[in-house]
């Protein structure tokens, strides 16, 4: 990143390469539509080049995943009136998950975590993440109580943590 | 904790989301257990990264020079370029007026929490300035204490009490002091080396039983005497009343 902001277009080219499929993956989750996801992931990566200042440290891929994800849920904003909350784009602190762990994390990884999870759970998760709705949302959507909603998501997300912090961390 | 949790998904209400941002702001636990919760989330969206095979070549072709167009043309000319599509982002001035609206937002939530953290930092300035004068005052007891029970210190006795001198420090410790009339105060007096007359020093008033200790004002020289009579409140510049006690300090 210190490279972009020199303005390198090598650098950022190589940033691409590495990161143009999570964001891709994430827009056409997100919005399941691949035309915008193409819009959108163009959108993320020509912020990247003319903010590289946005991404202050830490790790990049989960920074361009919450970028991509906010950017996502501007563009459901845009369809249709929600008030759901952002992620903030700021990092996480030092040791939260482990650079060594964000380091080997990949797609297959993730997935196999998130697959070992009780569906209830599971499914709780991936509508927050993915769906860009609320809690409220998912609780009436799923047909449960917002208390157990809650609940499971914050168990989901132990599970998951463990899972992957402990996992790949070698 | 569950709060804190739906908060790192991203998925409360923004209100619901500023206020237990602020819970978590003031509480350290919180702070950390929702910057794990938070770097968990950001492992989510790997799980929607695409497969090599779920993105063409045509596709992978045609995004990466419309992006890489675009940073070439911004390198160039050094100012951003429009996307090649941009159909979702609405016209300019619908984006610009969000832009704004959002800024108004985030400015009015910024000020507000600004608000509220320079109220937390004037309240803990008042407590850090409490604190500060409660340690100053247990100290200025504790070199009390010391001094009066130091073996090296100096008792003269007095009626009803002693005069205790200590690396220039000088305290009247009494205790049977008479009752003072309304109105009255005890002034302690002292007499300079070579002076001629005594000079007013500190009033003070007596506890229920009648003990007091009090310590005389730092001095260059340890004065000759010390005497102690009832004057009126506010003190006197030369005693009105017959002494209590005069002590020489020798």
């Amino acid at each position: 990143m210190v490279r972009i902001r020199d303005r390198d277009v090598a650098a950022f080219e190589a940033i691409y390469d590495a990161y143009h499929r999570l964001v891709y993956g994430i827009a056409l989750r997100m919005l399941g539509d691949s035309a915008a996801a193409e819009d959108l992931t163009q959108s993320v990566f020509l912020k990247i080049w003319s903010s590289p200042e946005s991404f202050i440290s830490g790790n990049f891929g989960a920074w361009v995943s919450r970028v991509t994800r906010n950017r996502a849920l501007d563009v459901l904003r845009s369809r249709a009136v929600r008030a759901e909350d952002e992620m903030p784009n700021d990092i996480p602190l030092e040791g939260s998950i482990d650079d060594v762990v964000f380091a080997r994390i990949d797609g297959d990884r993730v997935r196999a975590a998130l697959a070992a999870l009780p569906s209830e759970q599971r499914t709780l998760i991936e509508m927050g993440f993915f769906g860009g709705v609320t809690h409220e949302e998912i609780a009436r959507r799923t047909a449960t109580p917002l208390g157990t909603v809650k609940t499971r998501i914050r168990a989901g997300l132990r599970k998951l943590r463990a899972a992957l912090g402990t996992g790949v961390a070698t | 904790m569950d709060q804190v949790a739906a908060l790192a998904l991203g998925i409360l209400p923004a209100k619901e989301a500023r206020r237990v941002r602020m819970q978590i702001a003031l509480d350290e636990e919180l702070f950390s257990t929702y910057h794990g919760f938070r770097g968990t989330a950001d492992l989510i969206g790997y799980s929607a990264e695409a497969e090599p095979a779920e993105i063409n070549e045509l596709q992978r072709v045609r995004m990466k020079s419309q992006v890489m167009k675009a940073v070439r043309a911004q390198s160039m000319r050094g100012a951003p370029m429009p996307l090649a599509r941009a159909g979702f982002a609405g016209p300019a001035y619908a984006v610009a007026a969000a832009a704004l609206v959002a800024a108004f937002i985030a400015t009015f939530d910024n000020v507000s929490i600004r608000r509220d953290l320079t109220a937390q930092q004037r309240a803990t300035s008042t407590l850090q300035a409490q604190v500060s004068a409660q340690s100053k005052l247990a100290a200025t007891e504790r070199t009390q204490i010391a001094d009066l029970f130091a073996p090296d210190s100096i008792h003269y006795p007095v009626s009803g009490g002693e005069v205790v001198t200590r690396e220039g420090r000088v305290y009247i410790a009494m205790r049977t002091l008479p009752k003072l009339p309304a109105g009255k105060v005890f002034q302690v007096w002292t007499l300079a080396h070579g002076a001629k007359a005594v000079a007013p020093s500190i009033t003070f008033t007596p506890n229920a039983s009648g003990s007091a200790i009090v310590r005389l004002p730092a001095q260059p020289h340890q004065p000759a005497a010390v005497a102690i009579s009832i004057e009126p409140e506010g003190g006197s510049k030369a005693p009105t009343s017959k002494p209590t006690f005069i002590r020489p300090l020798s």
